[in-house]
């Protein structure tokens, strides 16, 4: 057996180890997807809201914030970064219309990040939640009151939505619509064995005695999202996930603001890995489970490029060079013979675990159909297994590099 | 309150571990159902390989014809190209098991012997056809080295298609490590491979044209 057979092999057994394991939990768990505890006690919730240059969608996300049906929803605290547009003017307006309910802030100076604001927007807080919402993001009416009750549990110190993407009319933004849905579903079953390793930006919630335990976000981590909530569960509280509470949000609709997004996720991403490196195979599900996880997905991807990368180089040289030399003794550049239809094992595995993926995602959109919009069109399931998921690993060595270069901007 | 399993994880493994296992498994045997059909061409091969050698031999006794002799290698060198053909590609499919690379051997001193009986039929029965041995390298890693045998098998493949049954092309991978064959090559100080051999004289390092091989045979 060759080196890269064996490559190969490792690479199948994990995948099909990830596989297996998401869709065992799925089968022992389908009937409780939706599931949401009861809410038993009204517990005090305020709401942060950093805002930074968005004066076309703030008003809507306050206006949604002020739709919600749980009528525990305490305060809507807007934390302005120093906006150079009209995003201030306009919270200032709903907080003149519902006082007491909204509050405006401004911080001292420009954070320049997410956190800094939502670190000084909890200064605020004085409920038993504290609850955190972009200022792009439109949670449901509901979304909120399926959140609460998972907090009876003592030990949950956070809980989380799914995310909805909003904006569909380019084609990359609905490749994301699907993509969104598949790590939703995916985040479900990992709460589950309590695993989620993301508590995301445009709507969850925290025990307020937890987030101040950890110190709030991490103001140096450009994913400051992932970093919480290892560090929740590092200190041993239990993060849930809510599949039917949803928020929409606006997701990067050209290439480039999409690529530079993914980047900055990812280098958070090695960031968070890097600060709580010790705790490999030490804290409990941090250290068992959700950190391997993460650097396996990261290891597999970044494997996978290479090798592919490496076999098609190696077929591109050959064929570059044996074109240049049939042309020069005028022989055929490529014939029939040369089309070798055998198939090997690593095919046949290949195959049934690409199948299983396929399958895997279908089924993370059947549980996401939505009201609001179409479904996706199987062109766009196609393109997004083909082509979209095979950019993660690029992304991923590019956030390698600067990562190691040291990026700490947006 | 929700409750987790965190059985779930050694579930999982057991199952990848078993799927992986059968799939290993079904992949050994594959490769194994491929390994008995080349043996199973390699047996009747041989039966044709020492047909061909007992006719040599009723030659010098004078009870054979040349043409009849010539005939009888053209036909065996032809079968084995074409065997040698699914062979390489099962052989590129093969993953799991090494099995396929002993029946290569086994086909490469079998066209060694093939090349042997082919100096002999020539001695005996002068130029009414040619024998060309195509000399390459099997397991080179090396690309450019790659490119070039693959162009010359095109070549190779495209002059039997046109001289048809007037040439025994041999193609023979000198890493085999068969002795006889480096014997036979011992004789013709080659430094490196690919080379192509046209009946036992010219030696052919540079890719060259099919009209060029063609006036090399007729000279």
């Amino acid at each position: 057996m060759d080196t890269l057979t064996v490559v190969f092999l490792v690479y199948t057994f994990l995948a099909f180890y990830l596989l297996f394991l998401f869709c065992l939990i799925y089968v022992q768990n389908k009937s409780r997807m939706y599931e949401i505890p009861l809410v038993t006690k009204q517990y005090a919730l305020s709401i942060v809201v950093p805002c930074y240059n968005a004066e076309k969608q703030i008003g809507e996300t306050i206006q949604t914030l002020l739709n919600s049906d749980y009528k525990g929803l305490k305060k809507i605290i807007v934390v302005d970064d120093c906006s150079t547009d009209n995003s201030y003017k306009i919270a200032k307006k709903f907080e003149k219309k519902h006082p007491g309910l909204v509050l405006v802030v401004q911080t001292p100076k420009n954070t320049g990040r997410a956190a800094g604001s939502k670190n000084y927007g909890a200064r605020f807080v004085k409920t038993d939640l504290i609850g955190f919402t972009d200022d792009d993001s439109r949670p449901k009416p509901n979304a909120i009151r399926g959140m609460i009750g998972f907090f009876d549990d003592s030990t949950v110190g956070a809980v989380t939505s799914r995310i909805l993407v909003l904006n569909r009319e380019k084609f990359i933004a609905r490749l994301q619509a699907i993509e969104y849905k598949v790590i939703a579903f995916t985040r479900k079953l990992l709460g589950f064995v309590g695993a989620i390793y993301v508590t995301n930006g445009p709507l969850s919630i925290y025990r307020k005695t937890a987030f101040d335990k950890v110190h709030g976000f991490d103001i140096k981590n450009l994913t400051e999202d992932i970093e919480i909530t290892w560090h929740m569960v590092a200190e041993g509280y239990k993060v849930h996930m809510a599949l039917s509470s949803s928020v929409y949000s606006i997701v990067p609709d050209n290439a480039k603001a999409w690529f530079r997004q993914r980047i900055r996720w990812n280098v958070g991403g090695m960031q968070t890995i890097n600060k709580y490196k010790m705790a490999f195979l030490k804290v409990g599900m941090l250290g068992s489970f959700i950190l391997p996880f993460f650097v396996l997905s990261w290891v597999l991807g970044i494997i996978g490029l290479a090798v592919l990368v490496y076999r098609i180089g190696r077929i591109f040289i050959i064929r570059y060079l044996s074109t240049k030399l049939s042309i020069e003794t005028q022989t055929a550049i490529l014939t029939l013979r040369e089309i070798n239809l055998t198939p090997s094992i690593l095919l046949f595995f290949g195959v049934v675990l690409f199948i299983l993926g396929f399958v895997f995602t279908l089924l993370a959109l059947a549980y996401s159909r939505e009201k609001e919009f179409k479904n996706h069109g199987i062109f766009s399931i196609l393109m997004y297994t083909f082509v979209y998921l095979l950019v993660y690993p690029v992304l991923l060595i590019v956030s390698l590099w600067e990562f190691i270069r040291g990026k700490q901007s947006w | 309150m929700l409750k987790s399993s965190k059985h779930v994880f050694w579930e999982a493994l057991l199952i990848t571990v078993v799927v992986f296992f059968f799939g290993l498994l079904i992949g050994i045997a594959y490769e194994g159902s491929r390994l008995d059909e080349v043996n199973q061409y390699y047996a009747v091969s041989e039966i044709s390989l020492m047909d061909a050698f007992v006719l040599g031999s009723n030659t010098d006794l004078g009870n054979v014809s040349c043409s009849a002799l010539i005939d009888s290698n053209i036909k065996f060198a032809d079968r084995i190209y074409e065997e040698a053909r699914i062979l390489e590609q099962y052989e590129a499919a093969g993953k799991v098991t090494d099995s396929l690379k002993l029946a290569h051997k086994k086909y490469d001193l079998m066209r060694t012997f093939l090349w042997a009986n082919s100096i002999r039929t020539l001695e005996k029965c002068g130029n009414d056809f040619d024998v060309i041995v195509y000399a390459y390298e099997y397991e080179t890693r090396d690309l450019a080295k790659k490119a070039t045998q693959n162009v010359w098998s095109k070549i190779l493949y495209d002059l039997k298609q046109e001289r048809g049954e007037s040439i025994i092309l041999i193609p023979i991978a000198v890493d085999s490590n068969l002795a006889s064959l480096d014997s036979l090559l011992d004789g013709f100080n080659i430094t490196q491979f690919p080379v192509v051999i046209i009946n036992n004289k010219i030696v052919l390092s540079e890719v060259t044209s099919v009209s060029e091989l063609e006036n090399y045979l007729d000279k």
